[in-house]
């Protein structure tokens, strides 16, 4: 076997792509087009084709890093905006809109589009070689990631042209963002871009769990991972549920804004509290969401530049997984100025407090990690260093917010904005370290060491002149353009820190700009006392990464022959058969699909937007639907290979695979989906009266006939799986096909109550009963059409005789079958008979 | 206008009134015990930060790279090395315990006067009782009279208790001057309380954006001497008598004609399906 070899010249370029493109010859003399679809290799990294097709996590790592970092121009840039607006105390260049649409695009931006994407960046790039896998575990859904949230940055881009972008601020507080108070098209457009974001971010979610719990190099167990890795297994699983929280807020935001439902605007039903339980529920999290890659990068570079072990490691870990857990029990901290009665607000004051303890801790372990170092001041230290002084400050502040009698005046004012502008750029400063830290992991090259040292100088200065001020003159209104004269002074310091820290950006930036060419060469490892496995491999390490097999088996870092032998002994049998049944075949790195998908969300999202004020907005719509539905297809029917590792650590799933993983950790995150559905329902109700409300359908038999649809083809979908195990191909067919009709009468049957419900003037917008019914059912009926498409792609391919020897994807299927099944069990008795 | 503004002008007002306030158990108000706390938490929050900060600076040069930095190279770690922590897990548990016991002691404190302050007015002093509406973009006082207006006017040295809500979107009520805030949403009723202790015109706030006019959601309190309140009152009392809808003074004439008769509408709007007619009126304005 030639496995423990490269398998093409091009691969063991540094730069992953082939410049001696002899070696493709066949390829090279077809059409430029049908090379772009049928693309086996990845075009050199000059190529513009080479970025829109891979699917390698390094160049998407790097496709992230810098999409964020230009999105971090554009917030920059608003947010400067608004510095200028505060030189004075009173209204002076923006309009009122204006600055409300800057202060809310800035926050969206910034949390959004620049920080999370941001530390994905490292997270793509880094991840899989510190854990030492060639690749995530599904590479062309981490590609279309990426495009999704591309295009869902460049969709609210296109919102600032629409008559207005988003005025509400980044927590989109109800019901002022509903159409009756902020009508233009733009801000609709804006909650569209964030729902595409949150697709994006949910596929992440699933893509970095299935990789970190199935692909970790052998002996690297789940304690011994590095932090930096550690930072992100934790931050996706929080993404993971806390997305999905926000995804239903925005579901029904964006049913309200274009279908009319009127789930915000109930006035006697308490509407608004609904959003910020929502929004809270996710945005807590966020917090940490956004803060943990930033502690991981500053373990890890404490360590290397300290040259010393992380003291304390296991408490650091226990510590975020504490975290991590408990961010989910405090969102109503947020919530002190409402009606909440005393002993909620007791309960989480003391879960808030709870929760700073943890931060207590890490803080100390890094600070006693730099004793008896020998400490190096490089610039990727210095900004960790001063990353995690700022933070410090941050936290202290925070601990005011959570005393909830001082909460009630510092509320809605400066000191808030101080707090999380110390919190959350204290996590750029230490993401900009990152950045310089794997600066020549990434390109092969050192950065400008001095420009960097003086960047920092400049970065600090102009931080602390930017936001200590605000603390000083914190009894300012956030989000407002006038404030007390008196306060002028800070704010025009203010304002000059601003300007001082843009610039300091501005020039990290240049520095990754200009060191590409002029940076002095790195060959591997420049940084004395790194020990993670990405340093162990050339700068930029090859394609696939590896010389051979990592494997920790030994206490540390070997590569290992990928000879068959070395499998027969990794107790993970079943999965080395698998692999190597395909013999000689390589992993595929390049699709166009992902690329085209994300055009298609493009223009479908931005035909939603405006499509009840008709114009160019259906046909736009439509466009969308057919390019995607195309596009998807493309998608499902390429031929795209990758191999599972033979070797490894996979507690605690060793038993499934990949795909199944995945399929389950999507399901988790579609349970707090439907629990966000349903709870907003029980909210509601309960707000109106429970026994006040009436049941939309008048006759539950509809529903119960439903159920037994479902359930009879949650049984048929198992025959199938059976019969394809027995090798039976019209047994198999039979299944699936019986699954669809039953699926096609279900909605069948909702569709005739439905249009009696229409015939009869009950229609989404009618009153709450009717919104909270038809969007629950019509969420859940999406679910059972996205299935029967999924049957419209297996059953033709059944009947060419696929699914026989691996009955795989039909198992997957069955899965999100039954869960959609289960969910009807939950919503026919809800909305119909109690 | 006798606010004063700025973090320092906080700290230098923590005096010896403030002990006195700790030891008190009842009267205080929001004003009191945010002073207080706010004192309390800043000194020994910034102490806190210096004491870390310092230490932290302090190591980091310490242990700094110099050209005779002793180096025991078996101790530094490898690359390729399993990922592994270094000692010092007790160090670490003292420095979390002590911090924990700092905030803990800190919040147990704060709770208490929480508790105090949740109490709401005290009823043997007779409060007021003001009902707060905002509408984008101002807000609107009831007096149990009847008497709808756009300026608070309450008398010195009696506690007043503010029952809010909100007439279209989310508000948050706020009087810097008297650290007084609380959530105006629509549907639902929020309580707070403060005791206005010296007569002046203050300004009250909006402090959760609102839209357009979010900057400008503002409107004066003034605080009177208990007899010139009394004559004013007095003199509402006998007007709004008459006709209860026309006192409005100011802008948000059309929104929210009887208050007394909200709570009805806004169960017909929903029964009746949406076109909730108000709110449109409320965006056409501005
Ligand atoms: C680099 C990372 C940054 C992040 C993550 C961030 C985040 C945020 C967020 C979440 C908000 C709240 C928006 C809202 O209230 O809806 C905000 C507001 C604001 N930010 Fe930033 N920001 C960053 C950088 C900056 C910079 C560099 C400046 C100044 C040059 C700045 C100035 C402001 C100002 C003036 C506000 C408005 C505060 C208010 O009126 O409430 N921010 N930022
Ligand atoms: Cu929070
Ligand atoms: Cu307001």
């Amino acid at each position: 076997m030639t496995e423990d070899q490269p398998r093409d010249d091009h691969e063991a370029q540094p730069d992953g792509g082939h410049t001696h493109r002899s070696l493709t010859e066949g390829a090279t003399t077809t059409s430029t087009l049908r090379e772009f679809f049928t693309r086996d290799h990845l075009p050199p990294m000059e190529s513009v084709q080479r970025w829109l097709l891979t699917t390698n996590h390094k160049d998407v790592g790097i496709l992230y890093l810098v999409t964020s970092l230009f999105f971090l121009v554009f917030g920059g840039v608003l947010a400067l905006l608004m510095r200028i607006e505060l030189l004075t105390p009173v209204n002076s260049v923006l309009s009122a809109t204006g600055y409300n649409q800057t202060v809310s695009i800035h926050g969206l931006i910034m949390i959004f589009w620049f920080l999370s994407p941001f530390a994905f960046g490292f997270a793509n790039y880094v991840v899989p070689l510190q854990i030492g896998a060639k690749d995530l575990a599904f590479p062309r859904l981490n590609a279309l990631s990426y495009w999704l949230y591309l295009f869902s940055g460049v969709l609210l881009g296109i919102s600032f042209f629409q008559g207005g972008s988003f005025e509400g601020g980044w927590t989109m507080y109800a019901p002022l963002n509903v159409p009756s108070y902020m009508p233009n098209i733009g801000s609709t457009t804006t909650v569209l871009a964030l729902l595409l974001f949150v697709i994006s971010v949910t596929m992440s979610s699933v893509n970095f769990l299935t990789t970190l719990h199935r692909m970790r190099a052998k002996g690297l167990t789940l304690l011994r991972m590095p932090l930096f890795t550690w930072s992100i297994l934790l931050t996706v699983w929080m993404m993971l549920f806390a997305f999905a929280a926000l995804l239903a807020a925005l579901l029904i935001l964006s049913s309200d804004r274009i279908l009319g439902t009127t789930y915000f605007t109930a006035e006697g039903t308490p509407g608004s509290l609904l959003w910020t339980h929502l929004f809270w529920f996710f945005g807590h999290p966020e917090v940490y969401i956004v803060f943990f890659p930033a502690l991981g990068a500053m373990a890890e570079t404490f360590q290397t530049f300290t040259g010393r072990r992380l003291v304390g490691r296991k408490w650091f870990i226990l510590a975020m997984l504490l975290v991590a857990l408990q961010s989910f029990l405090v969102w109503m901290h947020h919530m002190f100025l409402t009606s909440i009665n005393l002993e909620i607000k007791t309960l989480f004051m003391a879960t808030t407090i709870g929760i700073s303890l943890p931060f207590d801790l890490m803080v100390f372990s890094l600070i006693y990690t730099m004793v008896k170092g020998r400490i190096r001041f490089t610039t990727p230290f210095l900004f960790t260093f001063g990353g995690l002084l700022v933070f410090i400050i941050g936290g202290i502040t925070g601990v005011f917010l959570g005393a909830v009698v001082l909460d009630y005046q510092l509320r809605g004012t400066y000191w808030v904005v101080a707090h999380f502008h110390y919190v959350m750029v204290a996590g750029v400063t230490a993401l900009i370290g990152a950045l310089f830290y794997w600066y020549p992991k990434i390109t092969g090259r050192m950065y400008n060491r001095r420009l960097g040292k003086a960047t920092f100088g400049l970065f600090f200065v102009g931080f602390n002149l930017l936001y200590f001020p605000m603390f000083i003159a914190w009894e300012t209104p956030r989000r407002v353009f006038d404030y007390p004269a008196g306060l002028t002074p800070w704010h025009q310091l203010a304002t000059i820190g601003g300007f001082m820290l843009g610039v300091a950006f501005l020039l990290v930036i240049w520095n990754c700009y200009w060191s590409l060419w002029h940076g002095e060469k790195v060959e591997g490892n420049p940084w004395e006392y790194a020990t993670t496995a990405e340093w162990a491999v050339p700068s930029p390490p090859p394609l696939e990464n590896f010389p051979g097999v990592p494997s920790y088996d030994s206490g540390s870092l070997d590569f290992l022959d990928e000879t068959p032998e070395a499998s027969t002994d990794g107790g993970t049998a079943v999965a080395g058969d698998q692999t190597h049944e395909s013999g000689d075949h390589h992993d595929s790195h390049a699709s166009p699909w992902p690329f085209f998908i994300g055009v298609a969300a493009l223009v479908f999202f931005l035909g939603l937007s405006g499509i009840s004020t008709g114009g160019i907005y259906p046909a736009l719509t439509i466009v969308g639907v057919v390019f995607g539905a195309v596009s998807l297809l493309g998608f499902g029917m390429e031929s795209f290979s990758v191999t599972e590792p033979e070797l490894g650590e996979r507690w605690p799933f060793e038993g499934i695979e990949n795909g199944k993983l995945g399929v389950w950790i999507f399901l988790a995150s579609d349970v707090v989906l439907f629990g966000a559905f349903i709870g907003s329902y029980v909210f509601l109700r309960v707000g109106y009266g429970w026994t006040d409300w009436q049941l939309v359908p008048h006759d539950p038999i509809p529903g119960l006939i439903n159920t037994y649809i479902l359930l009879t083809s949650s049984f048929c979908i198992v025959l199938a799986l059976v019969a394809a195990e027995k090798n039976s191909r019209w047994g198999l067919i039979a299944g699936l096909s019986t699954t669809l009709l039953l699926g096609v009468g279900f909605l069948v049957n909702k569709g005739i109550e439905w249009v009696e419900l229409f015939h009869e003037g009950i229609w989404l917008s009618s009153n709450v009963q009717a919104s909270t019914f038809f969007l629950t059912t019509g969420l859940h009926a999406l679910h059972v059409i996205l299935g029967l498409l999924i049957l419209l792609f297996l059953i033709p391919r059944a009947i060419n005789g696929a699914y026989l020897d691996d009955e795989r994807p039909v198992e997957y299927f069955g899965l999100y079958w039954h869960f959609v099944d289960i969910v009807w069990l939950f919503l026919f008795p809800l909305f119909y008979i109690i | 206008m006798s606010v004063t503004y700025g973090l320092t002008t906080r700290v230098a007002t923590v005096n010896s009134h403030h002990i006195e306030l700790l030891l008190q158990a009842n009267g205080r108000t929001m004003n009191d015990v945010f002073s207080m706390l706010f004192g309390v938490f800043l000194i020994l929050g910034t102490a806190v930060g210096i004491v870390v900060i310092s230490y932290m600076v302090y190591n980091a040069y310490k242990y700094r790279e110099t050209p005779d930095s002793e180096v025991a190279e078996r101790e530094r770690p490898q690359l390729g090395e399993l990922p592994q922590g270094s000692g010092g897990g007790k160090k670490l548990a003292i420095s979390l315990t002590i911090s924990a016991v700092i905030v803990i002691a800190l919040i147990a404190w704060a709770y208490i006067v929480l508790v105090d302050v949740e109490a709401g007015a005290p009823e043997s002093e007779d409060p007021l009782e003001v009902q707060v509406e905002g509408i984008q973009f101002s807000w609107q006082y009831e007096y149990p009279n009847g008497h709808t207006t756009n300026t608070l006017r309450v008398p010195e040295d009696r506690p007043v208790t503010l029952i809010l809500t909100s007439g279209d979107v989310f508000h948050t009520f706020g009087i810097p001057a008297y650290d007084l805030k609380a959530d105006a949403i629509p549907g639902q009723t929020t309580e707070t309380w403060f005791r206005p202790n010296e007569t002046g015109t203050y300004e009250a706030q909006c402090f959760e954006l609102c839209g357009s006019g979010h900057s400008a959601m503002e409107s004066d309190v003034i605080v009177m001497e208990q007899e010139e309140f009394d004559q004013w009152y007095a003199e509402t009392g006998s007007e709004t008598n008459a006709t209860t809808n026309n006192t409005t003074d100011g802008s948000a004439t059309n929104n929210s004609t009887a208050n007394d008769s909200t709570a009805t509408t806004t169960e017909n709007r929903l029964l009746d399906g949406p076109a909730p007619e108000r709110q449109l009126a409320a965006t056409t304005r501005q």
